[in-house]
């Protein structure tokens, strides 16, 4: 038996629910310059260049009015949310910041090696692979150099709105005029508590979505704007630790192979990242993940589970023995490439960063577009402003014209070879990205990764039964988050709990968060009642990729990452 | 002097536990410090009431004449106790009025603050408050440089003990500032479904989603009874609403230290243990032997909860009979 997520959508018509004209009389609207929705790489970069453009130019200061550039994030801080890899080509901060390389980072990478493994053997591809080579680039932890970028931001005259949420697009004649923040202090069954506060309407002369990976507003707006890309955006999910360790590790190492399967019949498409994270007078540590495709066909797939396994390797244990787990997390990766990009502006809006799908997937690199693409887009926004104008789209092109529009065509047809199987994949891209994309060329399609029918398998069985010391269980990694979402607030998960097995089990599975449960007295074939806990949700962002719908819970609500 | 001054709630008569455990640790640390413990009470406290708290070690109570249960009069007090006694600190045991009363007196006397302090010790003649961080991973010591230091503990971190004796009782008249007068004590309520307060139990008997179904927790009613205890939940039960929110032990909902917790049908995942693991005995039923409470039990049971719950209150009534 097979069945898809994507037969049982999500219950909500996001374009109709989350895109609208404002509510609010017009007195009692907050009135912006721009309102950058996230405080991610892009939103931030975006907010500091704007400022840097503003500073010698007090006549359009003073056109945006009393708050000039406004971000809003959802997390409690701006860097809360992030996690990465993670490895941050340089180029583009140095682009954004000039003299000040006062960044936080873990070193910058001095030697790689890229492993074929088995079960017990990892063979070193020599030499490595082109997309693998990271000379010059820097380990870094996003949740930290968020935190830094955000302090930058507030230095230069931002207001960073955290546990704020971008709840709705507002759309007024054709023209995006802001965003409307969420509301606060809602019930189970969404009535008012004693200390309910209503969103507020956000009126701004442009507005960026820089919402990241999922993007609640984003997703709307390709619908409701007529935005949407070529080929459907298809993701990843990453899973990733920090580990503490006595002795410092001076490389960086990614995996292919076990515990993966070969075939193309499983789609088990990604591979590890073990990255050493060093810094003088700190503790040594480790950030350790496995990233796998979200189009897998086995219901019983998961990337934390498939971490636990991958840490039993021989390779892995000598790196973390007597090391210590610091910090857990999960998230999302788009990984359509070029042509899973959607339009990126329209009239008062456009989208940077992960949002818009810039992440060159066979060298595994955002970072860096993610802050270009918010430097480009506060170039165009800043101009446009200044001409009286709220047509960005000279942003779109602009980034097209970009070393990273470069290089995001020259990859365009990265993922899709490995519905091919590992081998033959694996050499298609790598003969593309030697060949700058004339190889294989032309267009490849991808599929929905929720219309991959799934297939009740024995995998689990595989999975190491957590010990608490060096294998863990998903609960005790959402723990370690910091996430303590209200219960009794609303459930931000859109998703029909009433589905095959096949379906429910798979979200449990995927869910590296534990937020679907199959209840223990489920039938065994057919539909089953699946139980949600959205409270432990740390917004990774699969369940939209996988056929449901994330919507942000309350502001400040998930996870406090520290050090992802 | 030094002294500790520690504000003792009460309700009906009697003290909050609490705040019992407040003044013995306040006592404790007075003790060490070469200095004395004194109890504040607000309200209507008869002189033998007032008097037992020497009984945890108080050498001194003021009363003062006032609302008793909000939080302006209550700062006001202490304000002209500290004033009157020149104390170098303000202890409250765990509670949201404790909470709020202390950061009033902090405002209020310029004080330094620390809040959610489970353990205080002496150093070099001064008090240290240890602060969970962290998500309790660690503990931070903090150390005051104010006159007046506000240590306000969490709920159950301090225990009380008897130690015979009693108090003199002085009765300290404060005019309270006209903004701390304003507000009244119409009713007050419990919150819903709290007919049992959990914090206060010596005895828990917990269920979690093992027990299959709601009506599994009678069984567990007639278990805590039959153990004069009161009955506490998971997270995963609260949320199906099998359970009221008010008996929600862990990371989320409250945190209990009893002498004995009984974990009905509960896997213990580690965010219903920062709930619960300072009990003194854990005993935990489950079906699953390789569910993770029993890595932290005292006494672990693999078997069918149904079963053996009725037996066990069968037993314990044939006991106490």
């Amino acid at each position: 038996m097979t069945a898809s997520p994507s037969q049982f959508p999500p219950p909500v018509d996001s374009a109709a629910e989350f895109v609208g004209a404002p509510t609010d009389p017009s007195d009692e609207r907050i009135e912006v310059g721009v309102a950058i929705v996230g405080g991610g790489q892009a939103g931030l970069a975006c907010a500091i260049r704007l400022l840097q453009l503003l500073e010698d130019d007090p006549e359009t200061m003073e056109r945006l009015g009393e708050v000039p550039v406004a971000v809003i994030e959802k997390g409690r801080v701006a860097g809360a949310h992030q996690l990465s890899g993670g490895v941050m080509n340089p180029s583009a901060i140095r682009t954004l910041l000039g003299d000040d390389d006062s960044w936080p980072h873990w070193g910058e990478v001095k030697a790689e090696t890229v492993y074929f493994c088995t079960k017990r053997r990892a063979f070193p591809l020599k030499p490595t692979p082109p997309p693998f080579r990271n000379h010059g680039n820097y380990v870094v932890s996003v949740a930290e150099l968020n935190r830094w970028l955000g302090e930058k931001a507030e230095e230069a005259g931002a207001y960073l709105l955290s546990e704020t949420v971008g709840a709705k697009l507002l759309v007024d004649g054709g023209r995006v005029v802001g965003v409307r923040t969420g509301d606060k202090g809602r019930d189970k069954a969404g009535g008012e508590k004693a200390n309910f506060e209503p969103g507020s309407d956000v009126i701004a002369q442009a507005t960026v979505l820089a919402e990241g990976n999922w993007g609640h507003l984003t997703g709307a707006a390709l619908k409701a704007l007529d935005l949407a890309p070529k080929d459907p955006q298809v993701w990843a999910l990453g899973v990733k630790e920090v580990w503490e360790i006595p002795q410092p590790f001076e490389k960086i190492v990614h995996t292919l192979g076990w515990p993966l399967r070969w075939g193309a019949k499983w789609k088990e498409f990604g591979g590890s990242w073990i990255y050493g994270m060093n810094r003088e007078g700190e503790a040594p540590k480790v950030s350790i993940g496995f990233v796998t495709g979200l189009d897998y066909t086995d219901a019983r797939f998961s990337v934390h589970d498939v971490l636990q396994e991958f840490k039993l390797h021989p390779l892995v244990r000598k790196i973390l023995a007597d090391g210590k787990r610091v910090a857990w997390g999960a998230k999302a990766i788009p990984e359509g490439g070029y042509w899973a990009m959607p339009a990126l502006h329209a009239p008062g809006m456009v989208i940077a960063g992960d949002a818009g799908g810039m992440v060159n997937v066979p060298r595994l690199k955002g970072i860096h577009y993610a802050i270009e693409s918010g430097r480009l887009a506060a170039e165009t926004i800043y101009a446009q402003l200044k001409a009286g104008s709220n047509d960005f789209s000279a942003y779109e092109r602009a980034i097209y014209a970009s070393q990273m529009g470069k290089e995001l065509y020259e990859s365009r047809n990265m993922k899709q070879p490995f519905g091919k199987g590992l081998i033959l994949g694996g050499a298609i891209t790598n003969a593309m990205v030697l060949t700058k994309g004339r190889f294989p060329g032309g267009h490849w399609a991808t599929h929905r990764d929720s219309e991959a029918p799934l297939t009740l398998t024995d995998r689990h069985k595989r999975y190491p039964k957590p010990d608490g010391k060096y294998t863990f269980d998903k609960l005790s990694g959402v723990f370690l988050t910091g996430n303590a979402t209200r219960d009794d607030a609303p459930s931000h998960i859109r998703i029909q709990t009433r589905v095959p097995r096949e379906v429910g089990e798979g979200w449990a599975w995927m869910c590296p968060a534990g937020v679907y449960e199959v209840p223990d007295d489920a039938p065994e074939t057919g539909m089953i009642d699946l139980i949600v806990n959205p409270s432990n949700c740390v917004q990774c962002g699969a369940i939209t990729a996988k056929g449901g719908r994330l919507t942000p819970p309350e502001g400040g609500d998930g996870p406090v990452y520290q050090i992802t | 002097m030094s002294g500790i001054l520690v504000y003792a709630l009460h309700y009906d008569g009697a003290f909050n536990k609490n705040s019992l455990g407040a003044v013995s640790e306040g006592a404790r640390l007075a003790s060490e410090l070469g200095t004395e413990c004194h109890a504040i009470v607000v309200g209507d406290v008869s002189d033998e009431l007032a008097a037992s708290l020497g009984n945890h070690g108080a050498t001194k109570v003021y009363r003062v004449n006032g609302p008793e249960g909000l939080a302006q009069p209550v700062v006001d007090a202490m304000a002209a106790a500290i004033a009157d006694g020149g104390h170098g600190y303000a202890l409250f045991g765990g509670g949201l009025l404790g909470f709020e009363i202390g950061a009033g007196l902090a405002a209020r006397l310029d004080a330094g603050v620390c809040m959610e302090v489970t353990g205080v010790r002496v150093e070099d003649g001064k008090l240290v408050a240890e602060r969970p961080i962290l998500q309790d991973s660690e503990i931070s010591s903090v150390h005051y440089r104010s006159d007046v230091g506000v240590i306000i503990g969490r709920l159950n971190a301090f225990e009380a003990h008897e130690t015979g004796g009693t108090a003199e009782v002085v009765d300290l008249d404060v005019q309270f500032k006209p903004h701390s007068t304003r507000a009244k004590m119409v009713q007050r309520g419990e919150q819903r479904g709290a007919d049992v307060n959990i914090e206060d139990a010596d005895v828990l008997v917990a269920g979690g989603r093992g027990l299959g179904k709601a009506e599994g927790f009678e069984a567990l009613e007639e278990l805590a009874r039959a153990l004069g205890g009161a009955v506490a939940a998971t997270r995963a039960v609260v949320d199906a609403g099998w359970y009221s929110y008010a008996a929600q032990i862990g990371q989320t909902g409250k945190t209990v230290a009893p002498k004995l917790y009984l974990a009905a049908g509960i896997s213990g995942a580690i965010q219903h243990k920062v709930g619960m693991q300072g009990s003194e005995n854990i005993v935990a039923i489950n079906k699953d032997s390789n569910a993770p409470i029993f890595e932290f039990s005292d006494l672990g049971v693999v078997g069918d909860l149904n079963k053996i719950v009725p037996k066990l209150t069968e037993a314990v009534k044939a006991k106490k009979a």
